[in-house]
């Protein structure tokens, strides 16, 4: 398996998003980049997986939690990191800083930081797909959290209501903040959405991008195909802090014995040689971008008010 | 098409009359102008949509949507869920992704529940991706007032959104104001747009430019709608049709002429006009929709004051709600509202620095019961 083409790939898509993340938690303490990050550093599967059946014109929408799916899509490392550290070159100019991570050129349509809130705007544009003809597929991503929002439940209704291509990816690891799930929700995800007459789909083992990118596979072909709503609920885990570069094993809201079983089951820390053997490539990758980051000017005056209306 | 034929026959079959009658010009109800600018951007642009509760039923949004549903389907003219928050960030993924939406919500009260997506996204996409979204749409909220609407379906809300930048807010006066405002906006502006219309207009008939004749038009900015020696009166929406009266009686009884500004598009105003009519008058008075606390009423004032109070011989006059929510009762409603009488008052001691002026007032009356029956000249 670890020698097939496929799993190569994608291992190298994850680890290229874990070490650019590691790289953010090594540059942190400078306070070069003065962004609060929600790093995905245990998640990166989930994007990775996702993101290699999707098209450069397909779509989507993400949340404040989104280096993973900004990368896994497609986004410009060097606009990234850029965009980290406040400069005119970066994905926004400089105005969104980690939570709002976007690249319309390769369909990364922007990522809120207020929970739930792009769930809504996937359902929309996968309505204009529909209207207009394109055989886009949307994907709206967005935490296990966010299911409690009103707009969640809004959009899916209304997506079914009107048969629209879009896939609702939830991404579940368990946590909001610091609460876990079964102290936030008295219903079961899957079912619930189920209950709105979609195809729902788990998927447990969210380390595994191979799993997720098959599951994933046969999805997003059904989406494109049929222009229907499907729903996709993958388990995952969150290593760091909910924000911030750290890690909070001590602070008593989870276990860390849960951690070290998860890291057990993920390839990234199972395949040292395979990490190894793609770390010169990717090192140098990010320092580039980080040199170009560094290098690149801070927004001039003008850039102040300029883009509001 | 039905809708073409609706107007037509309101036109002939209501009339309008007043002094501004004249050759080359239409008469249409705001309500018809409205549905015109419906129908006719469904008619030019494909990517139109219209969304709200209620556009596809036989009441139409008070006339304004009625069959066009049936005429261009009913995945162009969408009934929609209860969803005020969902619907509105439906909207503004259609946007990003293609499509012009237009919105509805019948009374302006509901988009409180639509806050987030207009306040936190549709106004800040642009910006805060560094220009490289637009979220061209337009919102459509109904100001409702009168026969008991009461405190949650007769909010003016205009400054909650005209505080946001990203955001832009007009707020037509009349039936030309429409017909200048959203053919323009749709068709050239890439941004989110807020429309307060207000309910006690949309049966009113006004003379207008001919239909027939599209020109381009400023779709944003404030307008000089009469010009006037002694006295400057800022107004929005129907308080500009107040305003107007206003204006006409102390003409016919005093030698007081009033200029009336319609601010238009609170969210940019063209506050040199504002500055120039001050700086011509030395006399303001802000009439306005809502509660003056830190309203228009209130930015009016904060312009003027930063720009050059020494244009004012006297202080400022404001008239607006009264703070407090709108009761219901017609006699507290009627107290709740600023009216004719009260406006003409306030301009005839703001100009003659005297209390007792003698300046012959209009009779009191509930501008529900005149806008019921008014027609015209405006
Ligand atoms: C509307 C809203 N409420 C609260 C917050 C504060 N907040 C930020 S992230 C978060 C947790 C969201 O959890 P989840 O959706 O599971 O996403 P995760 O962070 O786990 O990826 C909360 C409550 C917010 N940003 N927006
Ligand atoms: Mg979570």
């Amino acid at each position: 398996m670890e020698n097939s083409q496929k799993f190569c790939e994608l291992f190298f898509q994850a680890l290229r998003i874990r070490l650019v993340e590691e790289r953010i938690i090594e540059l942190y303490p400078s306070d070069g980049i003065q962004s609060p990050v929600h790093l995905s550093i245990g998640q990166e599967a989930v994007a990775v997986g996702a993101c290699r059946n999707l098209k450069k014109t397909d779509l989507v929408f993400c949340t404040y939690r989104s280096h993973a799916f900004y990368l896994a899509k497609g986004g410009s490392l060097a606009e990234m990191f850029a965009e980290l550290y406040g400069k005119v070159t970066g994905c926004a100019r400089g105005k969104a800083g980690s939570m709002h991570l976007a690249a319309p050129e390769v369909g990364v349509m922007g990522a809120s930081a207020v929970v739930a809130s792009t769930i809504p705007h996937a359902v929309g544009a996968a309505l204009a797909a529909k209207r207009l003809g394109h055989d886009q597929v949307v994907v709206g991503v967005f935490g296990d959290g966010a299911t409690e929002e009103g707009v969640y439940h809004e959009s899916l209704n209304f997506a079914v209501l009107h048969r629209l291509p879009v896939v609702f990816l939830c991404e579940n690891n368990g946590l909001a903040v610091h609460s876990s799930q079964k102290s936030r929700q008295g219903y079961d995800i899957l079912e619930h959405a189920r209950s709105y007459g979609l195809p729902v789909y788990h998927i447990a083992e969210g380390y595994d991008f191979v799993k997720v990118a098959d599951t994933m596979s046969g999805i997003i072909q059904h989406v494109r195909l049929t222009r229907e709503p499907i729903f996709v609920e993958i388990r995952t885990y969150r290593y760091k802090e909910h924000v911030g570069p750290g890690e909070d094993f001590r602070c008593g809201y989870r276990k860390t014995e849960e951690w070290l079983a998860w890291k057990r089951q993920d390839p990234l820390e199972q395949y040292g040689n395979l990490v190894e053997t793609f770390r010169p490539g990717i090192r140098k990758e990010i320092d580039e971008a980080v040199h170009f980051a560094m290098s690149s000017p801070f927004p001039s005056v003008e850039e102040l008010l300029r883009d509001v209306v | 098409m039905l809708c073409n034929a609706s107007v037509t026959s309101r036109v002939n079959g209501q009339a309008a009359t007043g002094p501004r009658a004249q050759a080359g010009t239409e008469i249409i109800s705001y309500r018809d102008a409205l549905h015109w600018t419906m129908q006719d951007a469904l008619q030019r642009h494909d990517s139109v949509l219209i969304l709200g509760q209620g556009v596809d039923d036989h009441k139409g949004i008070f006339g304004s949507t009625t069959g066009l549903s049936q005429a261009f389907g009913a995945d162009r003219v969408m009934d929609t869920p209860l969803a005020e928050e969902g619907m509105t960030g439906v909207a503004i993924g259609a946007a990003l992704n293609g499509l012009y939406p237009i919105q509805t919500h019948i009374r302006a009260d509901f988009s409180l529940l639509a806050m987030n997506q207009i306040i936190n996204l549709a106004a800040k996409y642009k910006y805060m991706f560094g220009g490289r979204f637009d979220v061209p749409m337009l919102i459509r909220m109904i100001v409702g007032r009168s026969w008991g609407q009461g405190a949650q379906h007769s909010q003016s809300l205009q400054s909650l959104f005209a505080h946001i930048p990203g955001l832009q807010i007009v707020m037509p006066s009349s039936s030309q104001s429409i017909l200048d405002t959203y053919p323009a906006v749709i068709d050239r502006y890439r941004g989110p747009v807020i429309s307060f219309e207000h309910r006690l207009m949309y049966d009113l008939q006004f003379y207008v430019a001919p239909l027939s004749t599209r020109q381009e038009t400023e779709p944003f900015g404030s307008r000089l709608v009469r010009p006037g020696e002694e006295v400057t009166i800022v107004a929005t929406s129907i308080m500009v049709l107040e305003a107007m009266r206003a204006a006409e009686h102390l003409a016919l009884v005093s030698d007081i002429q009033c200029e009336v500004i319609d601010l238009h598009c609170v969210s940019s105003p063209d506050w040199d006009l504002v500055m120039q009519s001050v700086e011509k008058t030395g006399r303001l008075v802000v009439a306005d929709t809502s509660w003056r606390e830190y309203g228009v009423c209130a930015e009016v004032c904060r312009v003027v004051a930063e720009r050059n109070p020494g244009f004012l011989k006297a202080p400022v006059v404001t008239l607006g709600m009264q703070p407090a929510p709108c009761p219901t009762a017609k006699c507290l409603e009627d107290l709740f509202y600023p009216d004719l009488r009260q406006l003409v008052d306030a301009l005839a001691v703001l100009v003659t620095g005297k209390q007792g002026h003698g300046v012959p007032l209009p009779d009191t009356q509930s501008m529900a019961d005149v806008y019921k029956r008014f027609k015209g000249p405006f």
